[in-house]
């Protein structure tokens, strides 16, 4: 009776988390139609929406060798230099996030069922033992792989050619540098129409929201 | 004998009104002149119709035309929609001056009737009138051999067909012209037909071309219908066509025709105008047609059951490209023949160029797509940059003109590959940082081509495990699986009594082996991990005192178990009070109190 019980509530949790994970009933991304389209920008000779549309192509396939051949090509295009990724970080980002979101709750119920295990039986404990184990390395996977993604979450890329970095949040402010396109930047703060940036290099201003592309648009709106 | 008598009086009585109306029918004529105005130097044609005995007629005479008959010709007439038996008269009028002329009736009854004569180089006065040019005199055809006319001559169907042999898959045009006389057959009922299973019969133009001939005396339109026709196995056939007709027949027969005629028709015509419409179906002479089959020698391996006389040509536009950018390819095949059968397999050999499915276009130049260009159209994708060759396609075909097979190819076609995306700066960046000591990042090779399609679509680019509703799932199962670790908790007293199982197996192997000393050590073992756990207490702490206190007389014979234990583990002796069954029960004892 109580198995029941809880079983009809971990299924009624699943429909929910189901229904509210594919909430907007228009799918709008693709792997392979934000390839496209950043081919599309690139061949179109705007390397900004180009580097912006690769870039959110790589975050649906990581591993994708032509989504990251053409950003590094459009990059070196622009005159940005790009930042090699570790070792660890191309063997943790080798599969989707989606995939390793889902490894990751497979962990934590490897782990969970373990520990029930070994508390109700003494038998067969090198079977527990190895399930908490690999349920440890999954979960350690997808932290590893959330932990590197986490600062994309805030990443954008600069849209315009000669974007000033104002050194206020306000049109007038005085330009602290200027911003070339295609830029990879960290968005720290927002005030209004501006965004609080901080480059590769160390260097933080504000800039017109509208000349950015954030890399993890916001739910319901691009940019 | 007296019906007979009644008979011939009653003929006898209709003697002299049959006669008046024989003579009264000689005035039932009436003449036209065609045409009415002619140049000086034509003739015109005066024809009298007659519906009664008028044998011949006498040629008036009026200076300035010349009269000559023609002939003298049984027929019909159409009166108020009643086919009529007549007689014509022909006589032809050629003027020798121009003017306008009345001619008299030429019969008591019928009224005179105008010829005007023109000059040559007159202009026609009735210009002003129509600007409608004048209708081109009927043109003169003589029925195709072998064609006989059907329907009581009021139709035929003729099947063009090609004299020579043909070959099994080769399309070849065919003409099916069925020939109507305006007024007897009023309608077609349906498209015309093939007799025989053996053939297809494919793209009959759904309107017929339609022209107007004399054939043997009678106006006839003629209506041809265009097809193309293949055949499905070889051997030698007979083709004929059909059509369905609606015909206006009369439906008297001979000898009532003939009886009507001799008792002066128009007088019996209430009784004998059977004429109806009636439904036939006409069919064409059978026409002979020797199919042969395809050779297998020589076969090329790319033959894809082309047929016909075949020209190739290829283009590619543009010319010069971006990597990564479409080129399109286009094959074009023109000439004659099944086009049917003229596929894209041609394509399947550029490798080194990424390809999307080719698509293909028909222009027909005839009525049913037997001549006339096919278009392919092949997207192409060129990775790499530079100066590349799209290799020369090739086309097989059998050509019955020559009876063999033969290849027709296109030459390679040199395309330029540029470099996308300000490819120049991206260079000059790598030359820059190749001087500098720095290897270059990004690729000279350019953008990679575009992918296909997507299929798969997402909602949201934030990764599932920084989403709310699903971080749900996780936490719940880690709730759940934590409230059922903390819910499950050990069974102790399971756990001690599988523990004083295992003690008691440990025990009984060491009796029936007679090891004295491991027998005592593990019971003394046993029994103090029993008393621990029952009395709250390490087993350092069990004094003799403590096991006399709780368990009474009986925890003599513990200490005295203890005693040989220590006994035995302190000393090389074998214990000598080796009762092991009496001690096994003591065991049993304490740990069954545990049990309780």
């Amino acid at each position: 009776m109580r198995a029941s019980k809880i079983s009809m509530l971990m299924a009624a949790l699943a429909v929910w988390a189901g229904q509210a994970i594919a909430q907007p009933s228009q799918p709008l991304y693709s792997a392979d139609g934000l390839y496209n389209l950043a081919n599309s920008y690139a061949r179109a000779g705007k390397p900004g929406l180009a580097v912006l549309s690769y870039e959110r192509a790589a975050l649906l396939a990581p591993d994708d060798p032509d989504i990251n051949a053409n950003l590094a090509y459009v990059r070196a295009s622009a005159h940005l230099s790009m930042k090699p990724r570790s070792r660890f970080a191309r063997l943790v980002q080798t599969m989707s996030p989606t995939l390793v979101a889902w490894l990751g709750v497979l962990g934590i119920a490897l782990v969970g069922m373990g520990l029930v295990a070994r508390r109700v039986a003494s038998r067969f404990l090198w079977i527990s033992g190895g399930a908490i184990l690999l349920g440890v390395a999954l979960i350690a996977l997808t932290a590893s792989n959330a932990i590197l993604l986490w600062p994309r979450m805030h990443e954008a890329v600069v849209l315009i050619d000669q974007t000033p970095a104002r050194v206020s949040p306000a049109p007038m402010g005085d330009t602290a540098f200027v911003l070339r396109e295609a830029e990879s930047v960290t968005m720290t703060a927002e005030h209004e129409d501006f965004m609080l940036i901080r480059t590769g290099g160390g260097l933080s201003g504000w800039v017109a929201r509208a000349n950015l592309g954030a890399v993890v648009p916001p739910v319901g709106g691009e940019h | 004998m007296r019906w007979i008598k009644v008979i011939i009086a009653s003929l006898c009585l209709l003697a002299p009104a049959e006669y008046a109306m024989a003579q009264g029918l000689d005035a039932l004529a009436y003449e036209t002149i065609e045409p009415s105005r002619i140049k000086l130097g034509e003739s015109a044609t005066l024809r009298v119709t007659s519906f009664g005995r008028l044998k011949d007629v006498a040629l008036p005479t009026i200076p300035g035309l010349v009269f000559e008959a023609i002939g003298r010709s049984p027929g019909f007439d159409f009166v108020n929609g009643t086919i009529i038996p007549a007689t014509f008269i022909l006589i032809r009028v050629t003027p020798q001056f121009a003017g306008v002329f009345s001619i008299p009736g030429l019969t008591p009854a019928s009224r005179s009737i105008g010829l005007e004569v023109v000059k040559g180089d007159e202009p026609n006065p009735y210009t002003w009138r129509s600007q409608q040019p004048a209708p081109a005199p009927m043109p003169t055809a003589s029925l195709p051999k072998g064609v006989q006319l059907q329907a009581g001559g009021a139709a035929f169907v003729h099947l063009a067909i090609p004299a020579r042999p043909i070959y099994v898959g080769e399309s070849v045009p065919v003409e099916i012209d069925v020939g109507l006389r305006p007024g007897i057959v009023t309608s077609v009922n349906g498209l015309p037909t093939l007799k025989g299973s053996d053939f297809t019969f494919n793209n009959l133009s759904k309107q017929p071309e339609r022209r107007e001939e004399a054939i043997e005396g009678g106006a006839f339109v003629v209506l041809t219908w265009h097809s193309a026709l293949a055949a499905v196995k070889p051997g030698d056939f007979s083709l004929s066509a059909e059509t369905p007709l609606t015909v206006k027949m009369s439906t008297l027969s001979t000898a009532d025709r003939a009886v009507a005629s001799r008792l002066a028709w128009p007088l019996l015509q209430s009784m004998y105008n059977g004429v109806a419409p009636k439904d036939m179906t006409i069919e064409s002479s059978p026409s002979k047609l020797k199919v042969l089959p395809l050779p297998t020698e020589g076969q090329p391996e790319n033959f894809s059951g082309a047929i016909g006389d075949f020209q190739v040509s290829s283009d590619i536009s543009p010319a010069s490209v971006s990597a990564g950018e479409p080129l399109t390819l286009r094959l074009h095949i023109s000439g004659a023949g099944n086009f049917d059968r003229v596929d894209s397999t041609m394509f399947d050999h550029l490798d080194h160029w990424k390809t999307y499915p080719a698509k293909s276009s028909f222009t027909p130049s005839d009525a049913v797509g037997n001549e006339g260009e096919k278009v392919f159209e092949q997207p192409l994708i060129a990775a790499q940059p530079g100066e590349q060759s799209i290799p020369g396609l090739e086309f097989s075909y059998f050509n019955p003109n020559t009876r063999r097979y033969e290849r027709a190819q296109t030459p390679p076609i040199k395309v330029t590959i540029a470099a996308s995306l300000a490819s120049g700066s991206l260079n000059a960046l790598i030359g820059a940082q190749n001087l500098n000591g720095v290897p270059a990042t990004g690729s000279p090779q350019g953008l990679r081509p575009d992918h296909r399609p997507p299929e798969n679509l997402v909602s949201e680019l934030r990764p599932l495990y920084f989403r709310v509703p699903f971080l749900a799932i996780p936490t719940t199962l880690a709730l759940l699986l934590a409230g059922s670790w903390f819910a499950m908790r050990p069974n102790a007293a399971r756990a001690n009594l599988k523990a004083a199982e295992r003690a008691l197996a440990q025990l009984g192997a060491a009796a029936r082996a007679g090891d004295s000393s491991s027998f005592f050590e593990a019971a003394r073992k046993t029994l103090l991990q029993t008393f621990a756990a029952r009395w709250q207490m390490s087993a350092d702490q069990i004094t003799v005192a403590e096991l006399k206190a709780r368990l009474g007389t009986a925890g003599e014979d513990v200490e005295r178990l203890f005693a040989i234990a220590d006994e035995a583990r302190f000393s090389d002796n074998q214990p000598g009070d080796t009762d092991f069954p009496r001690w096994l029960s003591l065991i049993r004892g304490q740990l069954a109190g545990e049990r309780e």
